[in-house]
């Protein structure tokens, strides 16, 4: 897949990549000419497809660890000694660029959603919810507050629009 | 307006540079490996994994230098068959190790990586809903992988044993389009011969792969006291019908022994306790028609 600034009629190139979250991720792609930038968001079946390929969008930084494909996707697998770590990054077919962000999204499932604050999460649209709930955690991190709660919830309120 | 070909990249994931590493990766497994087979039925219960397990036994005693892969991913036996149950995968230098039974036959299988005995595989993902439209890909991908990251060494032949299902060998013939051919397995059941019909069409008509020929599984029981012989199934048709109708080799009939399927279960080679039984003959017999047809291609 590749994409194309129209009005520039340049090609666009890989930005950055946000989440994943809830199975879907953001990758912003930027163009080269007037620096415009569009999201591609993926759903949960998207995600999935190119996980299955085993390939990395935004491309490889390290080599293929051995079935590195096979052993990152498997549901329940042998207990891996400290020598023998399932393939780092494997989880995810964004990860030869941001592995990173893998890490911020760990540091994110940290944070505590309480029952009304999900609630309220979940009744925006899906399409946005990933780029949303980004936004929020950033929000929440950047206060050093570890539950997001109906107070975060609140403080978001004006600036998302919810 | 420029349209997808006018465009060198994909802005930065080279997706198919990545895919091409892939198959280059595997291309430079293979070249250690002389032959690859694959033993195929398209009918499940036919004995495709006890053919496997007894041909790669057969060919080492021959000393062709032989490999086993499990390409049956979610329902493997290999490793059962082959006796090598305990082995653990351990990668080393790049590769994975394969397991090795008491005669030095590599065997890899998927069964290697599944924790428990009923522990079935489930591939990892956000849901399972809707896994019909990502599931077969990522077991290509895992299928490519048991080949490529399998420190095989060098062999003569890979025999690959195939799960149920004709378009298994499309699939494989896709991956690998160096495939030297298949052997088709079946029993003399009608029903069976049906569906291997179909799977030698495929076969030879649409997969492009060669059938070294078909072997009949099943033939007959024979009796352990007086070695009186009688048919498995009735009917009219035979195995070797179905061969000259399709133009392929018949290579020969294997009769039923309970013996052979208690050391199969227990990882142990029938041909090296029982090489005198009505089976093991048959075996043995087969194997030799097979290496008259693999060895020309060594060179």
């Amino acid at each position: 897949m590749k994409f194309l600034c129209v009005p520039c009629d340049q090609p666009m190139n890989l930005h950055s990549t946000h989440g994943p979250f809830d199975g879907s991720m953001s990758i912003v792609y930027k163009c080269s000419a007037c620096d415009v930038q569009m999201a591609m968001l993926t759903n949960k079946a998207e995600t999935q497809m190119v996980r299955s390929l085993g390939v990395k969008i935004g491309g490889r930084t390290t080599p293929a660890e051995p079935m590195e494909t096979l052993r990152s996707n498997l549901a329940v697998s042998h207990e891996e000694s400290a020598s023998e770590p399932v393939p780092s990054g494997g989880k995810c077919p964004f990860t030869g660029v941001i592995s990173d962000a893998i890490a911020s999204a760990e540091t994110e499932s940290a944070l505590t959603w309480t029952p009304e604050a999900l609630t309220r999460l979940e009744a925006i649209p899906d399409y946005v919810q990933p780029m949303v709930k980004r936004n929020i955690e950033d929000y929440t991190r950047a206060k050093n507050l570890s539950v997001i709660d109906d107070t975060v919830m609140d403080d978001m309120k004006g600036q998302l629009g919810m | 307006m420029k349209n997808y070909n006018d465009i060198a990249t994909d802005g930065g994931s080279d997706v198919l540079g990545q895919v091409a590493e892939q198959l280059d990766r595997l291309n430079q497994r293979l070249k250690r490996i002389r032959t690859m087979i694959a033993v195929m039925s398209g009918k499940g219960g036919v004995g495709k994994s006890t053919v496997t397990a007894c041909m790669a036994d057969a060919l080492t005693r021959s000393g062709i230098r032989t490999g086993v892969m499990d390409a049956d991913l979610n329902g493997p036996c290999m490793m059962q068959m082959m006796g090598v149950s305990d082995f653990k995968p351990l990668s080393r230098n790049g590769s994975m190790a394969a397991a090795r039974n008491e005669f030095g036959i590599p065997v890899m299988s998927m069964g290697m990586f599944l924790p428990g005995e009923y522990t079935p595989l489930v591939w990892e993902a956000n849901t399972q809903q809707g896994a019909y439209t990502w599931r077969s890909m990522v077991e290509m991908s895992a299928l490519r992988e048991l080949l490529s990251d399998t420190d095989w060494g060098d062999l003569d032949v890979l025999l690959i044993d195939l799960p149920p299902g004709a378009e298994r060998l499309q699939n494989l013939a896709d991956l690998l389009p160096n495939l030297s051919g298949t052997v088709v397995v079946t029993t003399p059941s009608l029903v069976a011969m049906k569906v291997v019909g179909r799977s030698i069409s495929m076969a030879t008509e649409i997969a492009k792969v060669r059938v070294a020929g078909v072997i009949e599984n099943m033939s007959a029981v024979v009796c352990p006291a007086c070695d009186y012989r009688d048919q498995f199934f009735r009917g009219d048709s035979t195995v070797k019908d179905l061969a000259e109708a399709h133009n392929v080799p018949y290579l020969g009939a294997i009769p039923y022994d309970q013996g052979l399927a208690y050391y199969l279960d227990s990882g142990e080679s029938y041909l090296k306790h029982h090489p005198s039984k009505p089976a093991a003959a048959a075996i043995l017999e087969i194997t030799q028609r097979m290496v008259s047809w693999i060895k020309p291609q060594f060179s």
